[in-house]
């Protein structure tokens, strides 16, 4: 079994080449033209050490939420949170939606990229936790009226669980500055 | 000279009190930097237009008159995140950023694993609990935790841990006895009880015994437990071997009330064995016929 390690080799992750995950000093880096680059270090990680696919497939379906979600708030389409968003987090961003539809109102992220740290994977393999610093231009709209617009750095807690093909999206939980 | 500095205080004492009511009006929004998620609070703002409130899960959009406060009921903040709070008026849109932080703890989320354990197994039992508030939000100021162990017959054991991030986690052996373990993790006056099925572990001293028949061998097991004493559950399959002229033949057979049985047709010389699981039991040879 191989560990995810500070001497990773570049790894295709699909033969289609939508993502290439590329491992840096311990990193796992998913740079795609599509998905949000995500930056996944699990040094440290405890109780249980996390394998090396296990961290490819992490980082992939984190940065697959992500670019769903920000689809999802930006059309207003609650459907497009299905296929890697689950639990509370599929709950709430369902809600915001919901809101949206009824005031008028669309949200347009702009991911520029997140810096996530694999903090917590349980003995059993059964949930993951992640610290996560994101780049992120927001922009909400009402109609055609921009309301608010900002560069913001933001930080979040998320819990990610395994399904039978991916890891899904769990609990997404933007937290203070000086949480992590 | 005198008269003169008086008339300018005067002036300018007029001109500042015309112009407060135009700065008064200017639009203006402040929130306290924290809220506590679900208790009301006010925006302090100033102007006239539409507020919004954006929040991880929940949109707010109202006119308001905000030369007084504006109220922020309960409800509208239950989720902890980020919000933006913004007024739009015809000047154009203010906003001001507060972060909604999680309630008092009060629920737990626990995760056992697995549902059946064999006895006597290092670190073989291990939970995970969740601690978050009365919305769901994860309290990420640490917590205690305890997770207390019962199985019937056996005194409670109880471990506390200090949730981090809020999670509290604990791993353990399974203990020598089977049965149900109850494990139940709890905060404060919050429990939330799960249960494994712990089940003998390898068979231990495995044997058989043989009586021959007009035509063939039969073959019983004597009652099969684990070395800690525990009786393998019914249905457990043991397996007969007979090694003969002819080849190897098995016989897959559950166990009934402790004990597993087995016939065989014995033609000529033949070896039988016995094994269960990972567990050798005793071999029978037999030199011909019964």
């Amino acid at each position: 079994m191989k560990l995810l390690s500070k001497t990773l080799t570049a790894v295709m992750l699909s033969a289609t080449g939508v993502a290439i995950l590329v491992a840096r000093c311990g990193d796992l880096s998913v740079l795609a033209a599509s998905l949000p680059k995500v930056v996944l270090s699990a040094e440290g990680l405890a109780p249980r050490t996390i394998e090396q696919r296990t961290g490819e497939v992490v980082t992939h379906d984190y940065a697959q939420a992500w670019q769903d979600l920000a689809g999802a708030l930006d059309a207003n389409r609650a459907d497009l949170l299905g296929d890697y968003i689950t639990g509370e987090a599929k709950t709430r961003l369902t809600q915001r939606i919901s809101d949206q539809k009824k005031t008028g109102l669309r949200t347009l992220l702009v991911d520029n990229g997140h810096q996530v740290k694999a903090v917590f994977y349980s003995p059993d393999g059964g949930e993951m936790q992640l610290e996560d610093r994101v780049q992120l231009g927001i922009k909400i709209t009402d109609g055609e009226k921009t309301i608010y617009s900002a560069d913001v750095t933001q930080k979040y807690l998320v819990l990610m669980t395994p399904g039978a093909d991916r890891w899904y999206l769990r609990s997404l939980e933007s937290v203070p500055d000086k949480a992590f | 000279m005198k008269s003169m500095g008086r008339t300018i205080f005067h002036l300018s004492a007029v001109f500042l009190a015309s112009a407060l009511p135009v700065f008064a009006q200017a639009p203006a929004l402040q929130a306290p930097a924290t809220v506590t998620a679900g208790q009301s609070f006010a925006i302090r703002g100033s102007g006239r237009g539409t507020f919004y409130l954006v929040g991880p899960s929940h949109v707010l959009k109202q006119n308001v008159d905000a030369r007084q406060e504006i109220a922020i009921a309960g409800p509208d903040v239950s989720t902890s995140g980020s919000y933006q709070a913004i007024l739009c008026s015809s000047d154009g849109c203010i906003n001001t950023t507060f972060q909604v932080l999680p309630a008092a703890p009060n629920r737990l989320s626990f995760l056992l694993h697995p549902s059946r354990v064999p006895v006597n197994t290092p670190n073989a039992v291990n939970g995970t609990a969740i601690v978050s508030d009365r919305f769901h939000n994860t309290v990420i100021a640490p917590a205690k935790v305890d997770f207390r162990l019962s199985l019937a017959g056996e005194d409670i054991s109880s471990r506390s841990v200090q949730s981090v991030r809020g999670i509290g986690w604990f791993e353990i052996g399974s203990r020598p006895k089977q049965g149900a373990l109850q494990v139940t993790a709890a905060l404060n006056d919050t429990t939330e009880p799960r249960v494994i099925q712990q089940v003998a572990s390898e068979a231990c001293g495995l044997r058989m015994s043989a009586t021959p028949g007009p035509h063939a061998v039969t073959l019983q097991t004597e009652p099969i437990r684990d070395c800690a004493g525990n009786p393998l559950p019914d249905g457990t399959i043991v397996s007969f071997t007979k090694t003969d002229a002819a080849g190897k033949s098995t016989v897959d057979t559950p166990i009934k009330k402790d004990k597993a049985t087995a016939k065989f047709e014995v033609s000529g010389p033949a070896h039988i064995s016995v094994a269960c699981g990972e567990a050798l039991g005793n071999e029978i040879s037999f030199a011909g016929r019964p």
